[in-house]
C-alpha cells in the first residue's frame, strides 16, 4: 500500500486515517467519514491558497508636471487659522477659507505639486447649490428653527478638491465552507443531516476609478457621501476651468490614499464573489487571495459646493455634489422637539391602543 | 279502643287518598316544598356581618326577580357528611329553591370545614351556567374566599350570575371560547404606553436619521467595470455529512379538545343538576 499522506479533518482539524473495513477515510475523532477523492482535492486546494498572498500594488505613477506659463495664472491662497491652502486663478479673488470661513491671505505664485490629468468641470452654479441647500433643510421637523436663519448660505463656494482615481484588475481566489441540510422523520426520529461543501471560486472583476479623497482639509467620510460622481463627463485638465472657482491642492499622497481604495474594492470583491455561492443553508468565508494587476492611478479634479457654519460653537459642513446635485451634512437635532415628538407620540399611540383594548373589552 | 281504631282508619283513608301523589312521584316528591322556605342568603358559617348580610340578600333578590331565577348561597360548618355536590343539590332541592314552575335556580355552597365551594344549577340555569363558565365563576371568587373575603366574593358572584343569566337571556349563554372579556388593568395600561414609547422611539429615530447623511463608502460597487465579474474556476465540492437524530415527542393519544356545555347528574330528589366546585 502506498504510504498515505496525513490529512487533517476538514470538521475537527484531527489527523485522518484510511478505513479498511468501510473502505474510506474516517476522523477517529469526529467519527466523520471521507471519500479519498474529496480529501485529495481539498488538499490541492490547500496548497494552492499556501503559494498565493495578498497582492495589492499599484503601478503606474498618476499626474504630470504643469506646464510653466499654467502656473503663471495661478496664485496661492493660506489661511491663517486652519492652514488650508487653496489655488485659483489670478482673476479670482479669494476673500475666506472655504473650510472654515477665515480671512485667507495671498501667499504668492502657485508652485510644485503634480497637474491634475482630469478635471469634471461645475455643473451646477451657486443658484442651483442653494435652492439644493434650502430643499434639503425642508421637512426636517428634528432641524432647530433659527438655524435656518442663522446659515450664511451666501458663503457657499465652489471648490475643485483633488481625488486620486484607482483603477485595477483584481485576480481572486475565495474558498468558503457551505452547508446545506436536510430534514426528514420517521415514526420515532425526527432527523437533521447537514451536508458540508467546500466552494472554490476564482475569477477577475475590473474596477475604474475608485475616488480617494486628497484633502487632509475635507472629511473623507463627507467627500464619499458626495459619490457617485459621473467621469462620463470628465474633461482632460486646462487652467481654464478654475476661473471663478477655488481648487485645493493635495496633501494626501497617493500612496496614503491607496489603502482606502484598497478597502473599498476588497469588499466589494468579497462581495460579488460571495454574491454567486448561492443555494446554501449557511456560507462562511475560509480564505480570499486578491491579487491587484494593471494598477493604475490618476490625479482629478472634482466640483464640489462647501458650506460652512457655525452654530452653538460647532462647526457644520455642507457638501453638494456640483454635478449631480447630491446634498450632504449632518444637521443639528433639537432636543427640545425630539422629547416632545417622543413623548407625544408614546401618549397618543399608547392612549389609543388602551382605548382599543377597553372597545374590545366592552364589546 | 274506638277512638284509636277510628284514628287508624282516618289515617288510612288519607293514605289511600294521597297514595296516587306517592306513586307517581315516588322518590319522596312530597319533599319537594312547593315555594321557598329559606332566604336566598344563608349565612350558618356567620361569614357575613349583618348589614353585609342584608344588601347581599337585597341584590340577589333583586337579581332573582328581575332574571326569573334564583340566585342564592349557604355558607355552612359542616356538610352532614354528604359530599358538597350532593349537599348543594339537596339543600336546593328540599328548601324549594327555584323560580316559577320549573325551578330555575342555582345556588353556591361556601363549606367552611372543608374550604370547599359547590354551585350547583338547575333547569333554567343548567343552560345559563355551563361547566365551563362555573370555573370561570369559581376562579372569580375563590381568590376573595381564600384571603377571608367573603362579602367581596359573594357580591362579585351575584353580579357575575347576573352578567351570565343577561348573556343566556340573549341566547348565548358564556361557555368555553365564550367567556366574559376580561377588561383591561393597570398592566395593559403600561403595556399600551410601552408599545406607545416603541413607536415614538422608531418615529423620532427615523426623523433624527434624516438629519444625518454623512457616511462612509464601504464599497467601490458603482466603479466596478461594465463586464463584472469573470470566474475562471466555480467549484462545488461535497466534503462529509453529519446526522443528527432527536426522538419524537410521543403523542400522548388523549384529544386535549376542551368540552362544552353543562354535564349533568341526577340528584337524591331525583331531580336533574349541573355544577361544579372547587377548593379555596
Amino acid at each position: 500500500m502506498a504510504q498515505l499522506q496525513e490529512y487533517k479533518c476538514p470538521a475537527c482539524g484531527g489527523a485522518l486515517e484510511f478505513n479498511a473495513g468501510i473502505q474510506k477515510v474516517k476522523c477517529p475523532y469526529c467519527d466523520t467519514e471521507y471519500e479519498m477523492e474529496t480529501l485529495e482535492k481539498l488538499d490541492e486546494q490547500l496548497k494552492q491558497e499556501a503559494e498565493q498572498k495578498d497582492d495589492l500594488k499599484w503601478e503606474n505613477k498618476p499626474g504630470s508636471e504643469w506646464q510653466e506659463n499654467e502656473k503663471e495664472n495661478m496664485v496661492m491662497y493660506s489661511c491663517e487659522s486652519c492652514g488650508g491652502q487653496i489655488v485659483c486663478d489670478r482673476e479670482t479673488a479669494a476673500t475666506t477659507c472655504p473650510y472654515c470661513d477665515n480671512p485667507v491671505v495671498m501667499v504668492g505664485n502657485f508652485k510644485g505639486n503634480l497637474r491634475p490629468d482630469y478635471v469634471i468641470p461645475f455643473q451646477l452654479d451657486k443658484k442651483a447649490a442653494k435652492e439644493k441647500f434650502w430643499s434639503y433643510l425642508k421637512d426636517k421637523r428634528l432641524l432647530p428653527k433659527v438655524f435656518k436663519t442663522e446659515t450664511h448660505i451666501d458663503e457657499i463656494k465652489g471648490v475643485y478638491v483633488p481625488f486620486w482615481l484607482f483603477d485595477a484588475d483584481v485576480n481572486a481566489h475565495m474558498r468558503y465552507k457551505a452547508t446545506r441540510v436536510e430534514t426528514w422523520s420517521d415514526s420515532d426520529y425526527n432527523y437533521t443531516k447537514t451536508n458540508y461543501y467546500s466552494i472554490i471560486r476564482r475569477g477577475t472583476v475590473g474596477f475604474e476609478r475608485v475616488p480617494v479623497d486628497g484633502s487632509s482639509k475635507m472629511p473623507d467620510d463627507l467627500m464619499e457621501s458626495l459619490e457617485p460622481f459621473d467621469f462620463s463627463q470628465a474633461v482632460d485638465f486646462q487652467t481654464a476651468y478654475l476661473a471663478g472657482y477655488l481648487a485645493d491642492k493635495y496633501d494626501v499622497s497617493e500612496e496614503q490614499s491607496e489603502n482606502r481604495a484598497n478597502a473599498r474594492i476588497r469588499n466589494s470583491t468579497e462581495s460579488v464573489f460571495r454574491s454567486t455561492v448561492n443555494g446554501y443553508a449557511t456560507v462562511t468565508q475560509e480564505s480570499s487571495s486578491i491579487r491587484f494587476s494593471n494598477g493604475n492611478a490618476s490625479y482629478a479634479l472634482f466640483p464640489v459646493w462647501l458650506l460652512n457654519t457655525t452654530w452653538r460653537g460647532t462647526r457644520y459642513t455642507f457638501a453638494m455634489n456640483g454635478q449631480t446635485g447630491k446634498f450632504v451634512g449632518n444637521l443639528p437635532t433639537d432636543w427640545g422637539a425630539y422629547w416632545r415628538w417622543l413623548l407625544s407620540i408614546a401618549g397618543g399611540v399608547g392612549a389609543a391602543i388602551y382605548a382599543v383594548m377597553w372597545l374590545w373589552a366592552l364589546l | 279502643m274506638k277512638k284509636i281504631r277510628n284514628s287508624l282508619t282516618a289515617v288510612l283513608f288519607l293514605l289511600v287518598c294521597f297514595l296516587p301523589v306517592f306513586l307517581s312521584d315516588p322518590a319522596l316528591a312530597a319533599a319537594i316544598p312547593e315555594s321557598r322556605q329559606k332566604p336566598l342568603v344563608v349565612d350558618e358559617a356567620e361569614l357575613l356581618t349583618p348589614q353585609e348580610e342584608e344588601s347581599l340578600l337585597a341584590r340577589l333578590e333583586e337579581i332573582s326577580e328581575r332574571q326569573k331565577c334564583d340566585v342564592a348561597l349557604v355558607t355552612v360548618n359542616s356538610l352532614d357528611g354528604k359530599t358538597i355536590r350532593n349537599f348543594a343539590d339537596d339543600f336546593f332541592d328540599y328548601n324549594g329553591y327555584g323560580w316559577g314552575s320549573a325551578d330555575d335556580g342555582l345556588i353556591l355552597v361556601v363549606d367552611m370545614k372543608t374550604r370547599q365551594w359547590w354551585i350547583s344549577t338547575h333547569a333554567y340555569a343548567i343552560t345559563a351556567f355551563t361547566d365551563a363558565g362555573i370555573d370561570y365563576i369559581g376562579d372569580k371568587i375563590s381568590g376573595s374566599l381564600s384571603s377571608g373575603n367573603y362579602a367581596n366574593a359573594f357580591f362579585k358572584y351575584a353580579s357575575l350570575c347576573d352578567d351570565f343569566l343577561t348573556e343566556a337571556r340573549k341566547g348565548t349563554p358564556y361557555d368555553t371560547g365564550h367567556l366574559p372579556k376580561e377588561k383591561p388593568g393597570v398592566l395593559m395600561l403600561l403595556l399600551a404606553l410601552g408599545i406607545g414609547g416603541v413607536a415614538g422611539l422608531i418615529v423620532v429615530t427615523v426623523m433624527r436619521s434624516q438629519l444625518k447623511n454623512v457616511k462612509p463608502q464601504e464599497s467601490a460597487q458603482n466603479y466596478m467595470t461594465r463586464e463584472g465579474l469573470r470566474l475562471s474556476e466555480e467549484r462545488d465540492l461535497f466534503m462529509y455529512s453529519k446526522t443528527h437524530r432527536t426522538a419524537r415527542p410521543k403523542d400522548t393519544g388523549g384529544s386535549s379538545s376542551s368540552s362544552s356545555g353543562s354535564s349533568t347528574h341526577t340528584s337524591s330528589s331525583g331531580r336533574s343538576h349541573g355544577g361544579g366546585g372547587g377548593r379555596f
